[in-house]
């Protein structure tokens, strides 16, 4: 019944418009349109990725393997089952180019197709031609293409020719796109591509080289892919092989864009916890103009139920409103920005209207907005009808109810809770909650003691005379001052700026300032047996090398761990992930430590033992004792873990893995690696020198692969970055929410002073130390705030060392004044061009 | 009549309203003499406040000219009207016009702080002891009763010594006793600083304890009190 009444007075009250509600209604809609809009994209990409499934993939299904070619019955069965199948090899190599005596050498990755690819989709080339014909060469010389990145670096032009290993290629055109790229995932070099047939006088698939095979295969139209992947597992057994279908035709991208989808989408909650604070502070500023309305009602015989739901409706139907604007707001930037999105994404996307997302972001920006506009209506209850008769105002402070405390909490669990379910990410969920309240909770501390301070300081005696800075500070200090409001906003969205700033810094500084001290200047791979030796001796001559290091490697996929699927045991776990690297040696490496069980004797020769790195070992389960089954070749080898050891991939040094006794391996084809640490201004000369010794071997730059994974983290810290935008746009609006709320407070004040004999410089001059001091308040606080989350993150998260990184702290706090500065400046313009004797008669 | 206090010659006010300019007041010729209580008195809507913003410089008169201790209020700027008023006219309004975020001590010290005085806080605290108050140095106006806000904003008023004190309907917000109580306090400071004092009233009481009353009807001086405003 009272809900009934409630409606119908609420109905009436909102005839008076929006007005007091449009900072409410910005954020609420900007906040769940960034939840939207980041939902619809990774939506719009999983459903690109599902559509173009088969020609990101090259095929209905493709069945990878390492370091092999499919024997002629693997290859069998696949034509029993495809009407079409395509071979693919891929590894690395070093593209040269002579020229006038000089000789230019890029690191490239190569893919030699036969005549059936592509599959599907299509190749484009510049000039334009079929793949075939470019692939045919000119000049007695095979075709290639090239991608444009490394066509420039090696100042070529279509028509020039280049060695790869031994044999030279006639560049035919530049590789515009290649329809399959995006399924190999991350790779160091630019494509190269070739007709497999060409490499064979090349030198560069000898046995133990390093390069997969795939095979993809076009099946029969209506063939259930779910079945084929069933039957290719009962053929092919134990052959090492990777099955994918088009069901998942990029799994790394998609995982990876689920991911980043994921925590941005935790980035759009701290934007919305942001926008709460304007959210209440509006909805706060709203019920306190309602002071003598509700006392009215109340004085007529409404009940304290009745008041509240009439507020409960009025904020209800506008947040239903600002949800409808978020949600437009959030569906249509995706569609009306498709063209600039796709252009950087790596793989095709299917923009349109997923309902899916915008659910989602609707059940955040509703909670949010209950969350947020509880307190303040529950404070209603406050108001008593004799507030009428002693123009008593309703005060900020004291607590509601205990049940509207139970029911804030609920929300906050329930909020908490879908994020963690929808975004997937659990810990990382209640980790950012948790570090989100913390902050909110140090920041109205903060409010606090800022405001014990400046009343301190405004009755210092140091102070008396100076009236500018004594009014401020008096006015930070004093009771209904926006200090709280303005501390909170504001530095919640700089707390989210400052932590993003420092994980950004500190993820780049660990991999591009850090590790070039402690890198190598090359990793050397495809080194033969018979070339190892010379390698080493021509190194160790050469004065400017300092140290190298070699081990023999070779590929293998881990696929049971005591006689069950390997991931029954360690679940999803990294090392399980496609082929590992695998060495052996007699004895331990220089400086290894054994961490449990021994290392087997030089001179062993028993059942194949392993040696795991023990931090993967934990978190993989794995025991001294278990066996492993290790496909290596598209041979099983059982092996018995009979050691753990340390195994540090920070120094980009040689680690393995998985390192084996000697006989173990023994026959197995296989080449070596190596690592040569050299003075940098050395290493043009010792990359010429080896590339011409021994055509057929790959070196990579490590500076080179530091900048290709500095670029590629870039990319991510740009996409949080804009992530991030939207919660400082809503910290603005809330800022500018704040300081227009004041206006009116201001414009009296002014006016009085003004009276007083105060001149409009020195009023300007109090409104702006006031702004300044709050604005450095948050700034500061921020600071704190992201430098404990970037901590956080990158020593949990990240397992990096955190260093603390001045330049974006500071611009931090910098930005923090001044925007509270321009907030309080711009805002102030009215209240000093007032005249005081119409406002001090507005308010008599 | 010695050299007037204030002198007010062919004033006039008008304001944009909804239907377009609005006169409030109109040929308003006046001089306070030096020392001299004057009530405006009059119904509601007639011009009193209005006559008296004009007069602290707090409102600019569309014609005419407000002298105030020879300078012609109407030729100064924003900040030279506010520095006239601290050094030479104190105000006190009918809704108090405390700053809320200021303590009792601070408001009063405040005008003293603008005028530069060295032992600003020592005076407020002295005015505000005068007007019986030296237990509420500390509270904040929302922590005080209307009376008790009324004898800040007097002690705020009269701290600087003004050689003018403008008062718009003082007892206005309050009750029968504190009303008279103000009252007193309000003609004391007159008398202890020797300042010329108008006020607006509507009490009849109030209005016989000064020298001159001056009725005002339609924004213009009334024709019966005419002669008296232009002594």
């Amino acid at each position: 019944m009272s809900l009934k009444i409630a409606s119908r007075i609420a109905a009436r009250e909102l005839r008076g418009g929006l007005r007091g509600f449009r900072v409410f209604l910005a954020c609420l809609s900007l906040g769940v349109a960034a939840i939207a809009a980041v939902g619809t994209v990774r939506e719009s990409i999983g459903q690109g990725l599902q559509r173009e499934g088969a020609v990101i993939l090259g095929g209905d299904a493709a069945i990878g393997l390492t370091y092999r070619f499919a024997e002629p019955e693997e290859r069998a069965w696949m034509e029993s089952v495809a009407d079409e199948v395509s071979e693919i090899v891929d590894f690395r190599s070093m593209a040269v180019v002579e020229r006038d005596g000089d000789t230019e050498r890029g690191l490239t990755q190569v893919k030699g197709v036969d005549a059936a690819y592509p599959i599907y989709g299509e190749t484009v080339l510049e000039p334009e031609m079929p793949l075939a014909a470019a692939l045919d060469g000119a000049g007695g010389l095979p075709g290639a293409v090239m991608d444009r990145v490394l066509v420039d670096r090696l100042g070529l032009a279509p028509g020039d020719t280049f060695r790869m290993g031994t044999q030279d290629f006639h560049l035919s055109a530049i590789l515009a796109r290649e329809p399959d790229g995006a399924a190999g995932g991350f790779g160091l070099g630019p494509r190269t591509l070739v007709r497999t047939e060409a490499l064979a006088d090349s030198g560069l698939l000898q046995p133990g080289t390093l390069f997969e095979t795939s095979y993809r295969l076009r099946l029969p139209p209506g063939t259930d892919v779910a079945q084929t992947a069933a039957l290719a597992e009962n053929a092919l057994d134990g052959a090492g092989l990777r099955w994918q279908d088009r069901r998942n035709g990029a799994p790394g991208v998609s995982e990876f864009v689920d991911r980043l989808g994921a925590f941005l989408v935790l980035v759009g909650l701290a934007g919305l916890a942001v926008g709460g604070v304007g959210v209440s502070a509006a909805v706060r500023a709203y019920l306190e103009g309602k002071t003598g309305v509700i006392a009215t009602l109340k004085t007529l015989g409404a009940d304290r139920a009745t008041v509240f739901q009439t507020y409960l409706v009025q904020i209800g139907v506008l947040t239903l409103l600002g949800l409808l604007i978020g949600l437009a707001l959030g569906a249509l930037a995706p569609l009306i920005f498709a063209p600039i999105i796709e252009a950087r994404l790596p793989v095709p996307a299917a923009f349109g209207l997923y309902p899916r997302p915008l659910a989602e972001a609707a059940l955040y920006g509703g909670l949010a907005a209950l969350l947020f506009t509880i307190w303040p209506l529950a404070r209603t209850e406050d108001i008593r009808a004799a507030t009428l008769f002693r123009d008593a105002a309703v005060r900020a402070g004291g607590w509601p109810r205990p049940v509207w405390i139970g029911v804030t909490l609920l929300l906050l669990a329930v909020l908490i809770g879908a994020a963690a379910i929808l975004s997937g990410l659990l810990t990382l969920t209640l980790w950012s909650a948790l570090g989100m309240l913390a902050a909110f909770v140090t920041l109205v501390l903060a409010a606090e003691g800022v405001r014990r301070l400046a009343r301190r300081g405004a009755r210092t005696r140091a102070l008396r005379g100076r009236s500018t800075a004594r009014m401020a500070l008096g006015s930070v200090g004093g009771p209904g001052a926006e200090t709280t409001s303005v501390v909170l906003s504001l530095g919640l969205g700089l707390s989210v700026l400052a932590a993003i700033g420092q994980i950004d810094s500190n993820l780049r500084g660990a991999i591009a300032r850090d590790l070039p001290d402690v890198a190598p200047s090359y990793f050397v791979v495809d080194i033969q047996n018979d070339q190892l030796e010379g390698f080493r001796a021509r190194l160790d001559a050469n004065p400017a090398v300092e140290t190298v290091e070699s081990a023999p490697m070779l590929r293998g996929i881990i696929t049971q761990i005591n006689g069950r699927p390997a991931a029954e045991t360690a679940g999803d776990h990294w090392v399980l992930e496609g082929d590992r690297g695998i060495t052996y040696s007699e004895a331990p490496p220089d400086g290894a430590v054994i961490t449990a069980g021994t290392w087997w004797d030089a001179d062993y020769s028993g059942p194949p033992q392993v040696s795991f790195a023990a931090e993967e070992a934990e978190e993989m389960g794995l025991e001294l004792g278990d066996m492993l089954t290790i496909n290596v070749l598209g041979r099983d080898i059982d092996a018995e873990v009979t050691s753990f050891r340390e195994v540090d991939f920070s120094t980009a040094g040689i680690g393995f893995i998985l390192s084996m006794n000697p006989g173990a391996l023994a026959g197995a084809p296989h080449t070596h690696i190596a690592t040569v640490y050299a003075e940098e201004a050395a290493e043009g000369a010792i990359l010429r020198d080896l590339a011409e010794a021994y055509p057929n071997i790959t070196a990579i730059r490590v500076r080179d692969a530091i900048d290709r994974v500095t670029d590629v983290l870039g990319g991510i810290a740009a996409a949080v970055t804009y992530g991030a935008l939207a919660t400082l746009i809503t910290g603005g609006i809330v800022l500018i929410g704040a300081a227009a709320a004041g206006v009116r407070a201001r414009t009296y004040e002014a006016a009085v002073l003004k009276t007083l004999g105060a001149t409009r410089g020195s009023i300007l001059a109090n409104f702006a130390l006031r702004s300044g001091l709050l604005g450095a308040a948050a700034g500061i606080v921020a600071i704190i705030a992201g430098g404990i989350a970037g901590w956080a993150v990158t020593t949990f998260v990240m397992n990096t060392d955190y260093v603390f990184e001045p330049v974006s702290a500071i611009s931090i706090v910098a930005a923090g004044v001044l925007a509270t500065l321009a907030a309080g400046l711009v805002f102030a313009w009215g209240p000093l061009s007032a005249r005081p004797a119409r406002v001090l008669r507005a308010r008599e | 009549m010695t050299d007037p206090v204030l002198s007010l010659s062919d004033v006039r006010l008008s304001l944009a309203g909804n239907a377009g300019m609005v006169d409030i007041l109109r040929d308003i010729t006046l001089d306070v003499a030096k020392g001299e209580t004057v009530g405006l008195v009059g119904p509601s809507g007639s011009g009193k406040s209005s006559l008296l913003m004009l007069m602290g410089g707090l409102e600019r008169a569309s014609s005419g000219s407000v002298l105030a201790l020879g300078h012609d209020l109407t030729g100064l700027g924003e900040d030279a009207l506010a520095r006239f008023r601290r050094e030479h006219m104190g105000v006190v309004f009918q809704s108090f016009h405390l700053i809320p975020t200021m303590t009792a001590l601070e408001n009063v010290a405040t005008p003293l702080e603008l005028a530069g005085v060295p032992d600003a806080f020592d005076r407020a605290a002295a005015e505000l002891a005068m007007v019986g108050l030296a237990d509420r140095v500390d509270h904040y106006p929302s922590q005080m009763s209307g009376g008790e806000q009324q004898r800040v904003a007097l002690a705020r008023a009269a701290a600087p010594r003004p050689d003018i004190l403008l008062a718009d309907e003082p007892t206005g917000n309050l009750d029968g006793s504190t009303g008279e109580a103000i009252m007193d306090l309000l003609f004391g400071l007159r008398d202890r600083h020797g300042a010329t004092l108008v006020l607006v009233t509507h009490a009849r009481e109030l209005a016989e304890r000064c020298d001159r009353v001056i009725r005002l009807r339609d924004g213009a001086i009334d024709a019966a009190s005419q002669a008296q405003a232009a002594e």
